[in-house]
């Protein structure tokens, strides 16, 4: 086809109106999807990071401030801890978020990175490095609100991800601090 | 049929794009820390390469020459969003574990390259067999690399543990590492083949 300009602007237009239509149509068809999977992935999620627990837990969320869920967990009426969705904006690739699970004392029993576009082998190492039973790097079994060493606290960054580590522990504070707001109010 | 065959003969080994071309470099040293994203990553692009391939020699004669870039680059970046938008619906495991490196497809050299060089010149079953060949060379050299580093580094490959993880060497699971195993690798691939 010859490039006069009629023929460009017709043919790029064509194009991108009928490329539009087709990733519209897609888009719809997998909405509901991935949704879903977003459902299961946070209720797997929830079931390993808490005690065993027996509520519809995704319906009884709490909205905290700025973007942070919390969502309660009992067993037969009885809470057992909760777990807390947060997030980072502060990631190496922009945001994050995890799910971090709390039992009723206020230790931290577990987490789950849910959605996260940090680099593999990198940052994305956040997935397992501060599970790691007996590291320095530990964060399960914490009480309180935590730092990494390289700012003079007690968890050692991922070697070579200190943007993803801070950001990481960050999110983890704002977990911290929702559940202590949250579980002070459900003693009184 | 012989020219089909012959078509895919060629992507897999003498115009091999990771041993040969050496195109598309950024995703292999990147997902290529485990032998699993490797793979994944390959057949992925592989999908993307067929389709690409396909649309764009359909539409060769409706693309004026001036505009063809741009053109090339929509049609490669629908094929790599459907694909994105479809591992995050069914399979959500897989797209958690290649992230960022799904939409980085659409910049992979192999994909702008083979339409240029290739789909815009021939007709659609070439295309599609170019796509074929390329994708599956690049899928076995992904894999390959991912098996190498994965070994070296960790002691295990696709979840079997071949030797303690205490004497794998970290090397390998890094940056600098994937460079030597690719660089050694294009260097053994290509002693073989000297013809």
């Amino acid at each position: 086809m010859k490039s006069t300009l009629r023929n460009m602007v017709f043919s790029l237009t064509g194009l991108t109106l009928f490329v539009g239509v087709a990733l519209a149509v897609v888009s719809l068809i997998t909405a509901q999807p991935i949704a879903d999977a977003g459902r299961k992935a946070r209720i797997a999620a929830m079931s390993d990071i808490l005690p065993r627990f027996d509520n519809d837990i995704l319906s009884e969320v709490i909205e905290c401030e700025d973007g942070i869920f919390l969502y309660p967990a009992t067993l037969e009426g009885v809470a057992v801890g909760a777990a807390v969705e947060t997030y980072s904006d502060d990631g190496f690739s922009g945001r994050f978020s995890l799910i971090v699970g709390f039992d009723s004392s206020g230790v931290l029993k577990g987490y789950r990175v849910l959605e996260h576009a940090e680099t593999p082998g990198l940052g994305a190492k956040m997935s397992d490095w501060f599970s790691m039973a007996g590291s320095r790097h530990c964060v399960l079994g914490t009480v309180g609100a935590l730092s990494l060493s390289a700012d003079g606290g007690d968890i050692d960054a991922i070697t070579g991800a200190t943007i993803t580590s801070r950001a990481f522990i960050g999110a983890v504070n704002k977990a911290r601090q929702a559940f202590d707001n949250y579980n002070t109010g459900a003693n009184e | 049929m012989n020219n089909a065959l012959n078509t895919i003969y060629d992507g897999l080994v003498r115009r091999n794009p990771t041993f040969v071309l050496v195109l598309g470099m950024c995703p292999t040293l990147g997902t290529t820390s485990s032998a699993f994203t490797g793979l994944s990553m390959g057949l992925a692009t592989l999908l993307v390469l067929m389709c690409s391939n396909a649309a764009i020699s359909v539409l060769k004669s409706l693309i004026p020459d001036k505009v063809r870039i741009p053109a090339y680059i929509v049609v490669i970046a629908s094929f790599v969003t459907i694909v994105q938008m479809v591992m995050q619906a069914w399979m959500p495991g897989l797209y958690s574990a290649l992230g960022i490196f799904i939409p980085l497809i659409v910049v992979n050299c192999i994909l702008l390259g083979r339409a240029e060089a290739y789909a815009s010149k021939n007709n659609v079953l070439l295309s599609i067999c170019d796509g074929v060949g390329i994708g599956l060379g690049f899928t076995c050299a992904l894999t390959l690399i991912g098996i190498v580093r994965e070994v070296l580094g960790t002691g295990a490959v696709f979840g079997i543990q071949v030797y303690d993880s205490d004497f794998g060497a970290l090397l390998f699971v890094l940056a600098p590492g994937a460079f030597i195993v690719l660089g050694l690798l294009i260097a053994l691939f290509n002693r073989i083949n000297v013809k």
